[in-house]
């Protein structure tokens, strides 16, 4: 007798626990944290990703995050800003490092790290993401060997379209968690557009995707596009 | 010829750091039972009393500081006069900083009539179901095996005893089972409402190693849905004969969750060596409530349960268990 998972593994995102999103997405309320905050809680009180992806929004994060005590998720992700760097590197990383204790991982680009050692600093709360094919390094499981050899206690955040992205065939996503399964924190998941940009997952795609999200069935999936209606 | 390998180093082979903690405490609860058993085969027994441990020494994940968490176990009534009695066996075991928990329920007499007989109502106190939850989840005999064996099976066949249907789980025992994790849960609230001692190393532990207590017990019993009611005895026998780990691994590899598995147990190992690190521990049983949070090693404590929990749940809720775990863990 087949059990019930098997009949509905061909939707992995119906039977995942905690799904939740990124605040990337919400662009109409960016910079207003409180809003974003409540936003990103009424789409899952479980799990949310605040998403600094700019330098500028940094401060105003941090000074929210600094005030508010009172955030209902049980896993919380800080995106760290990936683009307009002006601050000096041990600046933006004393900065992230210095986020309270409520948020539980904080996301990086490999691509935008200079000094890897200033990122010690962070911790287990680093996480690192692998890279979409647009960026030169970072991508793939021997792209980020020297980042995790310079950072042993830091995570991995497994975006599977960027995975995807530098590999169809996905077995560069299998070979990140084959090669860092006990690093793996969180998954980003969502679909690509043709510039590299996260849109809706696509039916076509979550179920391209099932193999890997199957392999994920223990950590938060962070949705970084809305779901098609 | 070699053993065949553990549950636990089958899903140690799929990820690429082991669980070298959990393994290397496994070889050192061995090598000190082996020692404990020399030092006890010199002292007089009846032959129907058990010295037994439990806790770490039943889980074998012993460290350098653990507790001695001993019963002279009784086959049948208790009675006054018994060989070892008390004063023997604490010549032996628990001297100094492994002296056994302060909540009564070891360094002491229990016997299996009393863990048999009394499961519910007034009589079932917090020491009894202690001392019976623990006898069958994690529990080793130092001497007198077989004693300890035939206690187990009486209170594992009082628990069956309430029915054994084809693909239904033994509600009587989850039940139990259920109840002593909650009664763990609300004691330690209970036991901190007015005094922080310790508090930082006791809420790790509830987080993690007595979460595997539950889980190790949680589990099996689950795993009964699938099988006929004649295969219930015998699967739990087997499966409770196992250190916990084991039993989780096994349920890891059983419903092809590998992933998921060498994480959690990953995170579970890395608890235990933190464990067996003296100034972290120290540190650990220096927090209370509001400097927890300071703590690096707290935090870390607190992300390695949450790995450990989740992993889990993925377990309970994402596999082929699921449907058992929504129609016997929440009624």
């Amino acid at each position: 007798m087949m059990p019930v998972s098997a009949l509905t593994d061909h939707r992995p995102l119906l039977g995942h626990h905690p799904v939740g999103a990124s605040t990337g997405f919400l662009v109409e309320d960016r910079g207003d944290w409180p809003r974003l905050a409540e936003r990103a809680a009424a789409l899952s009180p479980f799990t949310a990703e605040l998403a600094a992806l700019s330098e500028t929004e940094l401060p105003g994060l941090a000074s929210y995050l600094a005030h508010e005590a009172t955030l209902p998720f049980r896993y919380l992700s800080v995106h760290a800003p990936s683009k307009d760097l002006r601050m000096s590197e041990s600046k933006l990383v004393d900065t992230l490092a210095r986020l309270p204790a409520i948020v539980d991982a904080i996301v990086v680009h490999p691509d935008v790290i200079d000094d890897v050692t200033e990122y010690r600093k962070l911790g287990a709360r680093l996480v690192l993401e692998n890279m979409d094919s647009r960026k030169g390094g970072g991508r793939t499981a021997d792209e980020l060997v020297p980042y995790f050899a310079a950072l042993p206690a830091a995570g991995l955040c497994l975006d599977v379209a960027h995975a995807r992205d530098v590999d169809p065939t996905l077995a560069g996503a299998h070979d990140l968690l084959d090669r860092y399964a006990v690093r793996l924190r969180h998954l980003h998941v969502s679909s690509l557009d043709g510039d590299g940009h996260h849109v809706p997952l696509t039916e076509a795609d979550e179920a391209a995707f099932g193999p890997v999200l199957r392999r994920c069935r223990d950590v938060p999936w962070i949705l970084e596009a809305p779901l098609a209606p | 010829m070699s053993a065949a390998p553990s549950a636990l180093e089958r899903l140690a082979a799929h990820g690429a750091d082991g669980f070298p903690h959990l393994l290397a405490a496994r070889a050192r609860t061995d090598v000190e039972l082996d020692r404990l058993r020399t030092r006890f085969a010199a002292v007089d027994r009846d032959p129907d009393v058990a010295v037994v441990l439990f806790g770490s020494w039943g889980r074998r994940e012993l460290t350098e500081h653990s507790d001695d968490d001993w019963l002279l176990l009784v086959d049948g009534p208790g009675r006054a006069a018994l060989r070892p009695d008390v004063e023997a066996v604490r010549a032996l075991l628990g001297a100094g900083a492994r002296k056994p928990g302060t909540q009564g329920a070891f360094g002491t007499v229990s016997a299996s009539r009393d863990l048999v007989e009394h499961i519910g109502l007034e009589e079932d106190d917090n020491r009894n179901l202690t001392q019976r939850m623990l006898l069958m989840l994690e529990s080793v005999a130092v001497v007198g095996e077989d004693v300890h064996r035939a206690c187990w099976e009486q209170v594992l066949d009082r628990y069956l005893a309430e029915g054994r249907s084809d693909h239904r789980p033994p509600r009587f025992f989850l039940n139990d089972v259920m109840r002593y994790w909650r009664t763990i849960a609300v004691d330690f609230a209970g036991k901190h409402r007015d005094d922080e001692r310790k508090w930082g190393l006791r809420n790790a532990k509830l987080r993690t190693s007595r979460k595997m207590l539950f889980a190790g017990g949680l589990v099996p019993i689950l795993r009964c849905h699938a099988l006929r009611g004649a295969d219930v005895r015998p699967f739990l026998a087997a499966q409770l004969a196992l250190p916990a780990t084991d039993r989780v691994a096994d349920a890891f590899l059983s419903a092809g969750q590998l992933d998921a598995g060498v994480r959690c147990l990953g995170a579970y190992d890395r608890w235990i060596g933190i464990l067996g690190d003296v100034a972290m521990r120290e540190e650990l049983a220096g927090l209370d409530r509001a400097s927890a949070p300071d703590s690096r090693t707290f935090v870390e404590v607190r992300r390695l349960a949450a790995e450990f929990q989740n992993g889990l749940l993925a377990l309970l809720f994402e596999t082929s268990l699921a449907p058992a775990v929504r129609e016997y863990a929440i009624f």
